[in-house]
Protein backbone atom coordinates (compact mmCIF):
# COMPACT_ATOMS: atom_id res chain seq x y z
CA UNK A 1 0.00 0.00 0.00
CA UNK A 2 0.93 3.56 -0.82
CA UNK A 3 0.19 5.36 2.32
CA UNK A 4 3.17 2.77 4.15
CA UNK A 5 5.33 3.66 1.75
CA UNK A 6 4.90 7.35 2.47
CA UNK A 7 6.52 7.26 5.40
CA UNK A 8 9.38 8.51 5.43
CA UNK A 9 12.24 6.17 4.65
CA UNK A 10 15.06 8.25 7.33
CA UNK A 11 12.52 6.43 9.70
CA UNK A 12 12.93 3.02 9.10
CA UNK A 13 16.92 3.19 9.04
CA UNK A 14 16.75 5.44 12.27
CA UNK A 15 15.08 1.77 14.10
CA UNK A 16 18.50 0.35 13.33
CA UNK A 17 20.37 2.31 15.95
CA UNK A 18 23.58 3.60 17.54
CA UNK A 19 26.27 0.99 16.30
CA UNK A 20 25.22 1.18 12.77
CA UNK A 21 25.03 5.00 12.70
CA UNK A 22 29.20 5.19 11.53
CA UNK A 23 28.38 2.95 8.39
CA UNK A 24 25.49 4.21 7.13
CA UNK A 25 27.64 7.40 6.95
CA UNK A 26 30.67 5.91 5.00
CA UNK A 27 27.37 3.97 2.84
CA UNK A 28 25.99 7.88 2.31
CA UNK A 29 29.40 9.25 1.30
CA UNK A 30 30.00 6.43 -0.68
CA UNK A 31 26.28 7.31 -3.09
CA UNK A 32 27.14 10.71 -2.92
CA UNK A 33 30.23 9.76 -4.46
CA UNK A 34 28.68 7.37 -6.79
CA UNK A 35 26.08 10.32 -8.07
CA UNK A 36 28.72 13.26 -8.54
CA UNK A 37 31.95 11.31 -9.02
CA UNK A 38 31.91 9.90 -12.53
CA UNK A 39 30.82 13.05 -14.04
CA UNK A 40 33.37 15.43 -12.37
CA UNK A 41 36.14 12.95 -13.37
CA UNK A 42 34.65 13.19 -16.94
CA UNK A 43 34.29 17.11 -16.74
CA UNK A 44 38.26 17.40 -15.50
CA UNK A 45 39.35 14.46 -18.38
CA UNK A 46 37.52 17.09 -20.57
CA UNK A 47 38.77 20.34 -19.36
CA UNK A 48 42.36 18.44 -19.59
CA UNK A 49 42.34 17.23 -22.68
CA UNK A 50 40.94 20.55 -24.06
CA UNK A 51 43.57 22.74 -23.04
CA UNK A 52 46.35 19.58 -23.98
CA UNK A 53 45.00 19.84 -27.34
CA UNK A 54 45.18 23.84 -28.20
CA UNK A 55 48.69 23.58 -26.56
CA UNK A 56 49.87 21.15 -29.03
CA UNK A 57 48.13 21.90 -32.07
CA UNK A 58 48.97 25.50 -31.89
CA UNK A 59 45.25 26.47 -32.79
CA UNK A 60 44.77 30.33 -32.99
CA UNK A 61 43.52 31.35 -29.39
CA UNK A 62 40.78 33.25 -31.60
CA UNK A 63 39.27 30.46 -33.32
CA UNK A 64 39.47 28.26 -29.80
CA UNK A 65 41.01 29.78 -26.30
CA UNK A 66 42.40 27.15 -23.94
CA UNK A 67 40.06 26.89 -20.55
CA UNK A 68 42.79 28.80 -18.83
CA UNK A 69 42.33 31.63 -21.40
CA UNK A 70 38.66 31.67 -20.41
CA UNK A 71 39.35 31.84 -16.94
CA UNK A 72 42.00 34.39 -17.17
CA UNK A 73 40.13 36.52 -19.29
CA UNK A 74 36.85 36.07 -17.13
CA UNK A 75 39.15 37.07 -14.00
CA UNK A 76 40.41 39.96 -16.38
CA UNK A 77 37.32 41.35 -16.97
CA UNK A 78 35.68 40.24 -13.43
CA UNK A 79 34.31 43.88 -12.89
CA UNK A 80 32.50 44.07 -16.43
CA UNK A 81 31.41 40.51 -16.67
CA UNK A 82 29.89 40.57 -13.49
CA UNK A 83 27.67 44.22 -14.45
CA UNK A 84 26.43 42.48 -17.37
CA UNK A 85 25.22 39.14 -15.80
CA UNK A 86 24.03 41.50 -12.86
CA UNK A 87 22.28 43.45 -15.58
CA UNK A 88 21.01 40.33 -17.39
CA UNK A 89 19.60 38.68 -14.03
CA UNK A 90 17.91 41.95 -13.65
CA UNK A 91 16.06 41.97 -16.79
CA UNK A 92 15.42 38.01 -16.69
CA UNK A 93 14.05 38.25 -13.48
CA UNK A 94 11.67 41.01 -14.01
CA UNK A 95 10.53 40.13 -17.30
CA UNK A 96 9.90 36.18 -15.86
CA UNK A 97 7.85 38.15 -12.51
CA UNK A 98 5.63 40.09 -15.11
CA UNK A 99 5.08 36.44 -17.35
CA UNK A 100 3.49 35.02 -13.95
CA UNK A 101 1.50 37.89 -12.99
CA UNK A 102 0.25 38.45 -16.46
CA UNK A 103 0.58 34.73 -17.65
CA UNK A 104 -1.46 33.54 -14.64
CA UNK A 105 -3.71 36.58 -14.05
CA UNK A 106 -5.00 36.29 -17.52
CA UNK A 107 -5.25 32.51 -17.53
CA UNK A 108 -7.65 33.23 -14.47
CA UNK A 109 -9.65 35.49 -16.35
CA UNK A 110 -10.05 33.14 -19.44
CA UNK A 111 -10.87 30.12 -17.84
CA UNK A 112 -13.59 32.32 -15.61
CA UNK A 113 -15.51 32.04 -18.64
CA UNK A 114 -16.04 29.89 -21.58
CA UNK A 115 -16.98 33.08 -23.62
CA UNK A 116 -13.97 34.80 -23.09
CA UNK A 117 -12.14 31.98 -23.20
CA UNK A 118 -13.29 31.37 -27.07
CA UNK A 119 -12.81 34.92 -28.47
CA UNK A 120 -9.49 35.46 -27.19
CA UNK A 121 -7.36 31.99 -27.03
CA UNK A 122 -7.03 31.45 -30.69
CA UNK A 123 -5.20 34.56 -30.92
CA UNK A 124 -2.87 33.88 -27.65
CA UNK A 125 -2.52 30.91 -30.13
CA UNK A 126 -1.28 32.71 -33.27
CA UNK A 127 0.79 35.40 -31.24
CA UNK A 128 2.88 32.35 -29.52
CA UNK A 129 3.93 31.28 -33.01
CA UNK A 130 5.42 35.01 -33.68
CA UNK A 131 8.70 34.59 -33.47
CA UNK A 132 10.12 36.88 -30.85
CA UNK A 133 13.02 38.12 -32.97
CA UNK A 134 10.79 39.27 -35.77
CA UNK A 135 9.08 41.91 -33.27
CA UNK A 136 11.54 42.19 -31.19
CA UNK A 137 12.51 45.82 -33.19
CA UNK A 138 8.88 46.81 -33.08
CA UNK A 139 9.38 46.80 -29.43
CA UNK A 140 12.54 48.79 -29.55
CA UNK A 141 10.86 51.11 -31.49
CA UNK A 142 7.71 51.75 -29.04
CA UNK A 143 9.54 51.65 -25.45
CA UNK A 144 13.00 52.89 -26.65
CA UNK A 145 16.53 51.04 -26.32
CA UNK A 146 17.15 49.69 -22.90
CA UNK A 147 16.15 47.83 -20.35
CA UNK A 148 12.47 48.73 -20.82
CA UNK A 149 12.01 46.53 -24.58
CA UNK A 150 14.80 44.06 -22.81
CA UNK A 151 12.16 43.33 -20.43
CA UNK A 152 8.91 43.43 -22.54
CA UNK A 153 10.62 40.73 -24.83
CA UNK A 154 11.88 38.67 -22.08
CA UNK A 155 8.36 38.80 -20.07
CA UNK A 156 6.83 38.16 -23.93
CA UNK A 157 9.18 34.99 -24.52
CA UNK A 158 7.86 33.91 -21.34
CA UNK A 159 4.54 34.40 -21.04
CA UNK A 160 2.91 32.18 -23.38
CA UNK A 161 4.13 29.29 -21.54
CA UNK A 162 2.79 30.81 -18.29
CA UNK A 163 -1.01 31.44 -19.75
CA UNK A 164 -1.55 28.40 -21.76
CA UNK A 165 0.32 25.84 -18.71
CA UNK A 166 -1.92 27.20 -16.33
CA UNK A 167 -5.32 27.63 -18.30
CA UNK A 168 -4.64 24.03 -19.23
CA UNK A 169 -4.32 23.04 -15.17
CA UNK A 170 -7.38 25.61 -14.56
CA UNK A 171 -9.67 23.45 -17.31
CA UNK A 172 -8.61 19.95 -15.74
CA UNK A 173 -9.83 20.30 -12.32
CA UNK A 174 -11.03 16.63 -10.84
CA UNK A 175 -14.90 16.11 -12.31
CA UNK A 176 -15.83 14.87 -8.83
CA UNK A 177 -14.17 17.66 -7.00
CA UNK A 178 -16.41 19.94 -8.98
CA UNK A 179 -20.08 18.38 -8.26
CA UNK A 180 -18.92 18.74 -4.80
CA UNK A 181 -18.37 22.04 -4.71
CA UNK A 182 -21.29 22.79 -6.97
CA UNK A 183 -23.62 20.65 -4.53
CA UNK A 184 -21.85 22.35 -1.76
CA UNK A 185 -23.12 26.18 -3.51
CA UNK A 186 -20.09 27.33 -3.87
CA UNK A 187 -19.75 30.66 -5.96
CA UNK A 188 -17.35 30.87 -8.94
CA UNK A 189 -15.10 32.64 -7.24
CA UNK A 190 -15.31 30.15 -4.13
CA UNK A 191 -14.92 27.45 -6.68
CA UNK A 192 -11.86 28.94 -8.30
CA UNK A 193 -9.65 30.11 -5.21
CA UNK A 194 -10.82 26.90 -3.16
CA UNK A 195 -10.15 24.68 -6.33
CA UNK A 196 -9.36 25.21 -9.40
CA UNK A 197 -6.22 27.76 -8.65
CA UNK A 198 -4.87 25.34 -6.01
CA UNK A 199 -5.29 21.97 -8.80
CA UNK A 200 -3.56 23.98 -11.34
CA UNK A 201 -0.73 24.53 -9.12
CA UNK A 202 1.17 21.75 -10.89
CA UNK A 203 0.48 22.68 -13.99
CA UNK A 204 1.62 26.47 -13.37
CA UNK A 205 4.83 25.04 -11.69
CA UNK A 206 5.51 23.19 -14.94
CA UNK A 207 4.76 26.83 -16.80
CA UNK A 208 7.05 28.48 -14.10
CA UNK A 209 10.38 25.99 -14.96
CA UNK A 210 9.57 26.14 -18.75
CA UNK A 211 9.59 30.08 -18.75
CA UNK A 212 12.03 31.07 -16.13
CA UNK A 213 15.06 29.53 -18.82
CA UNK A 214 13.07 31.46 -21.22
CA UNK A 215 13.21 34.70 -20.00
CA UNK A 216 16.85 34.32 -19.77
CA UNK A 217 17.20 33.97 -23.68
CA UNK A 218 14.69 36.45 -24.04
CA UNK A 219 16.78 38.71 -22.02
CA UNK A 220 20.32 37.79 -24.12
CA UNK A 221 18.09 38.29 -27.41
CA UNK A 222 16.57 41.47 -26.24
CA UNK A 223 20.04 42.91 -25.29
CA UNK A 224 20.99 41.60 -28.73
CA UNK A 225 18.49 43.86 -30.08
CA UNK A 226 18.29 46.61 -27.42
CA UNK A 227 21.16 46.25 -25.60
CA UNK A 228 22.66 49.72 -24.61
CA UNK A 229 26.25 50.32 -24.58
CA UNK A 230 28.45 52.00 -21.73
CA UNK A 231 28.73 50.49 -18.44
CA UNK A 232 25.70 48.70 -17.94
CA UNK A 233 25.41 46.57 -21.21
CA UNK A 234 24.30 43.04 -19.75
CA UNK A 235 25.54 39.68 -21.08
CA UNK A 236 24.10 40.02 -24.53
CA UNK A 237 25.06 43.22 -25.42
CA UNK A 238 28.70 42.28 -23.72
CA UNK A 239 28.68 39.13 -26.09
CA UNK A 240 28.09 41.56 -29.20
CA UNK A 241 30.93 43.43 -28.21
CA UNK A 242 33.48 40.55 -27.75
CA UNK A 243 32.51 38.50 -30.78
CA UNK A 244 33.07 42.04 -32.82
CA UNK A 245 36.71 42.46 -31.20
CA UNK A 246 37.20 38.59 -31.67
CA UNK A 247 37.79 38.23 -27.56
CA UNK A 248 37.09 34.92 -28.38
CA UNK A 249 38.50 34.10 -24.70
CA UNK A 250 36.28 36.53 -23.24
CA UNK A 251 33.13 35.43 -25.53
CA UNK A 252 33.27 32.18 -24.09
CA UNK A 253 33.56 33.77 -20.90
CA UNK A 254 30.19 34.91 -21.48
CA UNK A 255 28.50 32.35 -22.98
CA UNK A 256 29.78 30.36 -19.80
CA UNK A 257 28.11 33.07 -17.54
CA UNK A 258 24.80 32.61 -19.33
CA UNK A 259 24.74 29.83 -19.07
CA UNK A 260 25.03 29.09 -15.44
CA UNK A 261 22.81 31.86 -15.21
CA UNK A 262 20.60 29.83 -16.96
CA UNK A 263 20.95 27.17 -14.97
CA UNK A 264 20.98 28.51 -11.60
CA UNK A 265 17.69 30.40 -12.59
CA UNK A 266 15.93 26.81 -12.95
CA UNK A 267 17.47 25.48 -10.16
CA UNK A 268 15.90 28.44 -8.03
CA UNK A 269 12.64 27.86 -9.52
CA UNK A 270 12.82 23.78 -9.14
CA UNK A 271 13.46 24.49 -5.56
CA UNK A 272 11.03 26.57 -5.19
CA UNK A 273 8.04 24.48 -6.68
CA UNK A 274 9.66 21.23 -5.07
CA UNK A 275 8.84 23.33 -1.80
CA UNK A 276 5.54 24.67 -2.93
CA UNK A 277 3.98 20.99 -3.77
CA UNK A 278 5.96 18.43 -1.89
CA UNK A 279 3.23 18.55 1.32
CA UNK A 280 0.53 16.98 -1.43
CA UNK A 281 1.39 16.42 -5.03
CA UNK A 282 2.81 13.34 -6.16
CA UNK A 283 5.16 14.85 -8.45
CA UNK A 284 7.35 16.51 -6.27
CA UNK A 285 7.48 13.86 -3.18
CA UNK A 286 10.27 12.35 -1.35
CA UNK A 287 9.38 8.98 -1.98
CA UNK A 288 8.89 8.78 -5.80
CA UNK A 289 6.65 5.74 -6.63
CA UNK A 290 4.09 8.06 -7.39
CA UNK B 1 -37.94 3.53 13.75
CA UNK B 2 -39.17 1.66 10.79
CA UNK B 3 -42.88 2.46 10.64
CA UNK B 4 -43.12 5.45 8.60
CA UNK B 5 -46.52 6.57 8.99
CA UNK B 6 -47.23 9.98 10.74
CA UNK B 7 -43.57 11.17 9.60
CA UNK B 8 -42.68 13.77 7.27
CA UNK B 9 -41.79 13.06 3.73
CA UNK B 10 -38.34 14.03 2.84
CA UNK B 11 -38.63 12.65 -0.36
CA UNK B 12 -41.42 12.33 -2.76
CA UNK B 13 -40.59 10.78 -6.33
CA UNK B 14 -44.37 10.35 -8.42
CA UNK B 15 -43.84 8.93 -12.27
CA UNK B 16 -40.31 10.09 -11.96
CA UNK B 17 -38.76 9.49 -15.21
CA UNK B 18 -35.77 10.73 -17.16
CA UNK B 19 -34.78 10.01 -20.37
CA UNK B 20 -31.14 10.96 -22.02
CA UNK B 21 -31.18 12.92 -25.28
CA UNK B 22 -29.86 9.85 -26.72
CA UNK B 23 -33.14 8.46 -26.28
CA UNK B 24 -32.25 6.08 -23.76
CA UNK B 25 -34.47 5.69 -20.84
CA UNK B 26 -32.62 5.29 -17.85
CA UNK B 27 -35.23 6.17 -14.98
CA UNK B 28 -39.02 5.17 -15.84
CA UNK B 29 -41.78 6.08 -13.70
CA UNK B 30 -40.71 5.41 -10.11
CA UNK B 31 -43.34 5.99 -7.81
CA UNK B 32 -41.93 6.56 -3.99
CA UNK B 33 -42.02 8.11 -0.84
CA UNK B 34 -38.92 8.78 1.79
CA UNK B 35 -39.74 9.62 5.30
CA UNK B 36 -37.72 11.52 7.86
CA UNK B 37 -35.53 9.27 9.67
CA UNK B 38 -35.40 6.59 7.26
CA UNK B 39 -31.67 4.33 5.96
CA UNK B 40 -33.39 3.75 2.47
CA UNK B 41 -31.08 1.99 0.31
CA UNK B 42 -31.48 1.46 -3.50
CA UNK B 43 -30.23 -1.44 -4.99
CA UNK B 44 -29.79 -3.15 -8.34
CA UNK B 45 -27.10 -3.80 -10.56
CA UNK B 46 -25.27 -1.57 -12.95
CA UNK B 47 -26.92 0.74 -15.68
CA UNK B 48 -30.44 0.20 -13.28
CA UNK B 49 -30.64 4.16 -13.05
CA UNK B 50 -29.54 4.04 -9.59
CA UNK B 51 -27.30 6.89 -9.83
CA UNK B 52 -29.43 9.05 -12.16
CA UNK B 53 -32.13 8.95 -9.27
CA UNK B 54 -29.17 10.32 -6.98
CA UNK B 55 -27.99 12.83 -10.01
CA UNK B 56 -31.64 13.94 -9.82
CA UNK B 57 -32.17 14.14 -6.02
CA UNK B 58 -28.74 16.61 -5.75
CA UNK B 59 -29.97 18.80 -8.53
CA UNK B 60 -27.33 17.73 -11.04
CA UNK B 61 -29.74 16.31 -13.82
CA UNK B 62 -33.03 17.54 -13.98
CA UNK B 63 -36.09 14.96 -14.66
CA UNK B 64 -37.58 14.30 -18.01
CA UNK B 65 -40.71 14.37 -16.64
CA UNK B 66 -42.69 13.36 -13.68
CA UNK B 67 -42.27 15.03 -9.91
CA UNK B 68 -39.75 15.04 -7.68
CA UNK B 69 -39.92 17.03 -4.08
CA UNK B 70 -37.17 17.37 -2.02
CA UNK B 71 -38.07 17.97 1.48
CA UNK B 72 -41.32 20.09 0.40
CA UNK B 73 -39.11 22.02 -2.67
CA UNK B 74 -37.89 20.71 -6.09
CA UNK B 75 -34.00 19.77 -5.53
CA UNK B 76 -32.24 22.51 -6.58
CA UNK B 77 -33.94 25.00 -4.05
CA UNK B 78 -33.59 22.11 -1.55
CA UNK B 79 -30.30 21.95 -2.10
CA UNK B 80 -29.56 25.91 -2.01
CA UNK B 81 -30.90 25.37 1.15
CA UNK B 82 -28.16 23.39 2.92
CA UNK B 83 -30.14 20.58 4.72
CA UNK B 84 -28.17 18.18 2.04
CA UNK B 85 -24.88 16.75 2.02
CA UNK B 86 -22.71 14.01 -0.32
CA UNK B 87 -20.72 11.24 -0.24
CA UNK B 88 -19.16 9.80 -3.53
CA UNK B 89 -17.48 6.59 -4.02
CA UNK B 90 -14.52 8.68 -4.66
CA UNK B 91 -13.50 10.07 -1.08
CA UNK B 92 -13.22 13.69 -3.28
CA UNK B 93 -10.94 15.09 -0.30
CA UNK B 94 -8.58 18.13 -1.70
CA UNK B 95 -5.36 16.51 -1.34
CA UNK B 96 -3.86 20.52 -0.74
CA UNK B 97 -5.80 20.78 2.29
CA UNK B 98 -5.26 18.80 5.52
CA UNK B 99 -8.29 16.62 6.99
CA UNK B 100 -9.74 19.66 9.25
CA UNK B 101 -9.72 21.91 6.48
CA UNK B 102 -11.28 19.49 4.70
CA UNK B 103 -13.82 18.57 6.26
CA UNK B 104 -14.79 22.25 7.30
CA UNK B 105 -15.22 22.84 3.64
CA UNK B 106 -19.23 22.94 3.41
CA UNK B 107 -19.11 25.39 6.30
CA UNK B 108 -16.18 27.76 5.20
CA UNK B 109 -18.35 28.10 1.58
CA UNK B 110 -21.08 29.19 3.88
CA UNK B 111 -19.02 31.81 5.32
CA UNK B 112 -19.75 30.06 8.77
CA UNK B 113 -17.20 31.83 11.16
CA UNK B 114 -13.74 29.75 11.92
CA UNK B 115 -14.17 29.41 15.74
CA UNK B 116 -17.80 27.52 14.87
CA UNK B 117 -16.02 25.74 11.51
CA UNK B 118 -13.54 24.76 14.57
CA UNK B 119 -15.68 23.25 16.95
CA UNK B 120 -18.36 21.56 14.46
CA UNK B 121 -14.82 19.79 12.59
CA UNK B 122 -14.07 18.07 16.32
CA UNK B 123 -17.42 17.39 16.76
CA UNK B 124 -17.41 15.67 13.59
CA UNK B 125 -14.21 14.04 13.59
CA UNK B 126 -14.61 12.78 16.90
CA UNK B 127 -17.85 11.01 15.48
CA UNK B 128 -16.09 9.41 13.05
CA UNK B 129 -12.64 8.94 15.02
CA UNK B 130 -10.37 10.46 13.38
CA UNK B 131 -9.55 13.15 15.74
CA UNK B 132 -6.01 12.42 16.94
CA UNK B 133 -5.55 13.15 12.81
CA UNK B 134 -7.04 16.36 12.27
CA UNK B 135 -3.73 17.83 11.16
CA UNK B 136 -2.71 14.79 8.75
CA UNK B 137 -2.99 14.73 4.98
CA UNK B 138 -5.30 13.26 3.12
CA UNK B 139 -2.51 11.35 1.39
CA UNK B 140 -1.32 10.04 4.62
CA UNK B 141 -4.46 8.32 5.31
CA UNK B 142 -5.85 4.74 4.61
CA UNK B 143 -8.58 4.42 2.38
CA UNK B 144 -10.91 3.66 5.25
CA UNK B 145 -9.75 6.83 7.19
CA UNK B 146 -10.29 9.05 4.20
CA UNK B 147 -13.41 7.53 3.45
CA UNK B 148 -14.44 8.53 7.16
CA UNK B 149 -12.98 11.65 6.49
CA UNK B 150 -15.24 12.23 3.93
CA UNK B 151 -18.57 10.98 5.89
CA UNK B 152 -17.15 13.71 8.43
CA UNK B 153 -16.93 16.05 6.29
CA UNK B 154 -21.01 15.50 4.56
CA UNK B 155 -22.08 15.50 8.93
CA UNK B 156 -20.30 19.02 9.46
CA UNK B 157 -23.29 20.78 8.44
CA UNK B 158 -25.21 18.45 10.41
CA UNK B 159 -28.02 17.59 7.29
CA UNK B 160 -30.93 16.35 7.10
CA UNK B 161 -30.76 14.09 3.96
CA UNK B 162 -27.29 12.15 3.65
CA UNK B 163 -27.17 11.33 0.14
CA UNK B 164 -24.10 8.15 -0.54
CA UNK B 165 -23.16 6.78 -3.82
CA UNK B 166 -21.61 3.84 -3.40
CA UNK B 167 -19.33 4.99 -0.52
CA UNK B 168 -17.53 1.83 0.51
CA UNK B 169 -17.52 0.24 -3.13
CA UNK B 170 -13.57 1.09 -3.42
CA UNK B 171 -13.04 -0.36 0.09
CA UNK B 172 -11.73 -4.06 0.91
CA UNK B 173 -14.59 -5.94 2.65
CA UNK B 174 -13.20 -5.87 6.30
CA UNK B 175 -12.75 -2.19 6.45
CA UNK B 176 -16.39 -2.10 4.31
CA UNK B 177 -18.11 -4.11 7.67
CA UNK B 178 -16.47 -1.70 10.05
CA UNK B 179 -17.24 1.31 8.40
CA UNK B 180 -21.09 -0.07 7.91
CA UNK B 181 -21.43 -0.32 11.38
CA UNK B 182 -19.76 2.95 12.23
CA UNK B 183 -22.51 4.82 10.12
CA UNK B 184 -25.20 3.25 11.25
CA UNK B 185 -24.35 4.53 14.80
CA UNK B 186 -23.57 8.26 13.29
CA UNK B 187 -27.25 7.89 11.21
CA UNK B 188 -29.10 6.19 15.01
CA UNK B 189 -27.40 9.59 16.91
CA UNK B 190 -29.68 11.47 14.70
CA UNK B 191 -33.19 10.45 14.63
CA UNK B 192 -34.06 13.09 12.57
CA UNK B 193 -31.42 12.38 9.79
CA UNK B 194 -32.51 10.49 6.46
CA UNK B 195 -29.75 8.37 4.75
CA UNK B 196 -30.05 7.57 0.72
CA UNK B 197 -27.56 4.78 0.04
CA UNK B 198 -26.77 3.64 -3.81
CA UNK B 199 -24.98 0.18 -3.51
CA UNK B 200 -24.94 -3.39 -5.75
CA UNK B 201 -24.13 -4.54 -2.74
CA UNK B 202 -27.22 -6.92 -1.34
CA UNK B 203 -25.26 -7.94 2.23
CA UNK B 204 -24.71 -4.07 2.38
CA UNK B 205 -28.48 -3.22 1.62
CA UNK B 206 -29.81 -5.24 4.23
CA UNK B 207 -27.79 -4.91 6.83
CA UNK B 208 -27.84 -1.33 6.56
CA UNK B 209 -31.17 -0.19 5.71
CA UNK B 210 -34.41 0.01 7.23
CA UNK B 211 -36.05 -0.35 3.92
CA UNK B 212 -34.75 -1.31 0.48
CA UNK B 213 -35.77 0.13 -3.25
CA UNK B 214 -34.90 -2.86 -5.23
CA UNK B 215 -34.11 -1.85 -9.02
CA UNK B 216 -34.09 -3.38 -12.54
CA UNK B 217 -32.31 -1.83 -15.61
CA UNK B 218 -33.82 -1.42 -19.21
CA UNK B 219 -35.56 0.81 -18.21
CA UNK B 220 -34.41 1.71 -14.83
CA UNK B 221 -37.39 1.54 -12.60
CA UNK B 222 -37.93 0.52 -8.82
CA UNK B 223 -39.16 -3.18 -9.25
CA UNK B 224 -40.23 -3.70 -5.87
CA UNK B 225 -39.80 -2.23 -2.10
CA UNK B 226 -38.73 -4.72 0.65
CA UNK B 227 -38.96 -3.45 4.42
CA UNK B 228 -36.40 -4.79 7.12
CA UNK B 229 -38.11 -5.08 9.89
CA UNK B 230 -35.10 -5.55 12.03
CA UNK B 231 -34.25 -3.67 15.03
CA UNK B 232 -31.40 -1.09 15.61
CA UNK B 233 -28.88 -1.61 17.05
CA UNK B 234 -27.76 -4.14 14.30
CA UNK B 235 -23.75 -5.79 14.81
CA UNK B 236 -21.78 -8.38 13.55
CA UNK B 237 -24.29 -10.85 14.57
CA UNK B 238 -27.14 -9.97 12.68
CA UNK B 239 -25.47 -10.77 9.53
CA UNK B 240 -25.28 -14.48 10.44
CA UNK B 241 -29.29 -14.22 11.38
CA UNK B 242 -31.70 -16.80 9.57
CA UNK B 243 -33.48 -13.06 9.62
CA UNK B 244 -30.82 -11.85 7.61
CA UNK B 245 -30.39 -14.47 4.66
CA UNK B 246 -33.99 -14.75 4.15
CA UNK B 247 -34.13 -10.79 3.24
CA UNK B 248 -31.26 -11.50 1.28
CA UNK B 249 -33.12 -14.13 -0.44
CA UNK B 250 -36.14 -12.20 -1.26
CA UNK B 251 -33.64 -9.02 -2.04
CA UNK B 252 -31.90 -11.06 -4.55
CA UNK B 253 -35.44 -12.36 -6.17
CA UNK B 254 -36.70 -9.31 -6.78
CA UNK B 255 -33.19 -8.38 -8.68
CA UNK B 256 -33.59 -11.15 -11.04
CA UNK B 257 -36.87 -10.12 -12.45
Amino acid sequence: MREETMTTPELSFGTSAGTSTTKLRTSSLKKVWKRIGPPSIAFILFIGAWELFCRLSGLKPYLLPKPSDIVLAASENASNLWVSVYTTITEAVLGFLLSIVLGVGFAILLASSKLIERSIYPYAIIMQTIPIVAIAPIIVIWFGAGMNAIIIIAFLIGFFPMLSNTLIGLNSTDHNMKNLFYLYNASPLQTMIRLRIPAALPYIVAGLKISCTLAVIGAIVGEYIAGIGGGNGGLGYAITVASSRLQTAYLFACGLSASLLGIAFFLLVNAFSKWMLSSWHESEMKSSEG
Amino acid sequence: MTTMTGAKEWVRMERLSKVYPNGTVAVKEVDLTIHEGEFLCFVGPSGCGKSTIFKMITGLSNPSSGTLQVMGASASVARKRSDTAFVFQDHTLLPWNSVIDNVTLPLALRGVPRKERQREAERVLEMVGLKDHMRSMPRELSGGMKMRASIARALVARPKLLLMDEPFGALDEITRQTLQIELLELWRQDPEMTVLFVTHNVFEAVFLSTRIAVMTPRPGKVSDLIDVPVPFPRDESFRTTPEFGQIVRSVSQALKH
